[in-house]
């Protein structure tokens, strides 16, 4: 039952740089056992520039367990109707902490605590709509 | 002008249907649709356990986009680096492990700051950004 999640960064603004690519196999905390668990994958329509949590850790169906390997990924998808503006984004948070701001078909993949206080947050910049893309994948307690 | 891609495709078999995601994305400067981000600080460190460190030593201009990847390339699959942002646990990053943020550095106090637990940890880091707060001599 393996998760795994490769990334390829391409870049040409320093010569010599050769790019990036890494791919990583998600365990449970340290051991070589993979990911057991997940809250699937979801998309999250938002209209309003206003914080709403994307995952309320003490709201999860099944309880995750606390500072441990947990790995959420996130992508914004545009209006849902295959317009994607670069120019606006969504700020994702951590426990109201400002993580950074995913614009029109920016993604991100991180580590979680999955404390309940350290909801993630997201918060558009407008009122347009904006669809949100995540799953996470964490450890049962 | 400068262009910096970032794919990802990522898989799992937990879900009966399995799960295939792959996405890219150019990263561009806060508040444009083509200007790519143009500077870059790219790294590895050896971080030993004890004290908090700051990954990035100088402030990217906070409401500009900036986007980090960091790799912790340490072996031992118990070792990890716990992650931390303006004082705020985010996750912990253990051998093997990497992420990809779009890093706020909203204030001065929002540094990405990282402790290293189980040994010495090996990093590799590479932040993309449209400009940083230089120290002056």
């Amino acid at each position: 039952m393996a998760t795994t999640c490769t990334i390829s960064i391409g870049s040409d603004i320093l010569s010599g740089f050769g790019g990036i690519s890494e791919s990583m196999t998600l365990t449970q905390a340290g051991t070589v056992t993979d990911i057991d668990s997940t809250t699937g994958f979801q998309r999250r329509k938002l209209s309003a520039a206003s914080a709403v949590d994307l995952v309320t850790m003490a709201s999860e169906l099944i309880e995750p367990k606390d500072s441990v390997a947990a790995k959420i990924y996130i992508r914004n998808i545009g209006d849902g109707k295959g317009n994607v503006d670069k120019s606006v984004g969504v700020t994702i948070g951590v426990n109201a902490e400002p993580i950074g701001k995913l614009y029109g078909g920016d993604w991100l993949m991180m580590p979680l605590t999955c404390i309940d206080a350290d909801d993630v947050t997201a918060t558009p910049a407008t009122d347009d709509t904006v669809v949100l893309e995540f799953v996470m994948f964490y450890e049962e307690a | 002008m400068a262009t910096t891609t970032a794919a990802v495709t990522l898989t799992s078999d937990l879900l009966s249907d399995n799960m295939s995601v792959s996405a890219s994305t150019t990263c561009v400067k806060a508040g444009t649709t083509a200007d790519g981000l143009d500077q870059i600080e790219y790294g590895y460190v050896e971080v030993a356990t004890g004290d908090e460190y700051d990954l990035i030593a100088t402030t990217p201009t906070a409401a500009k986009a900036s986007k980090l990847f960091v790799k912790n390339h340490s072996i031992d699959e118990t070792y990890y680096i716990a992650i931390t942002q303006n004082s705020q646990a985010i996750g912990r990053l253990y051998a093997g492990d990497w992420m990809f943020i779009p890093a706020d550095f909203h204030d001065a106090a929002a540094d990405i700051a990282i402790t290293s637990n189980g040994g010495t940890n090996k990093i590799e880091y590479a932040l993309f950004h449209e400009g940083t707060a230089l120290t002056t001599t």
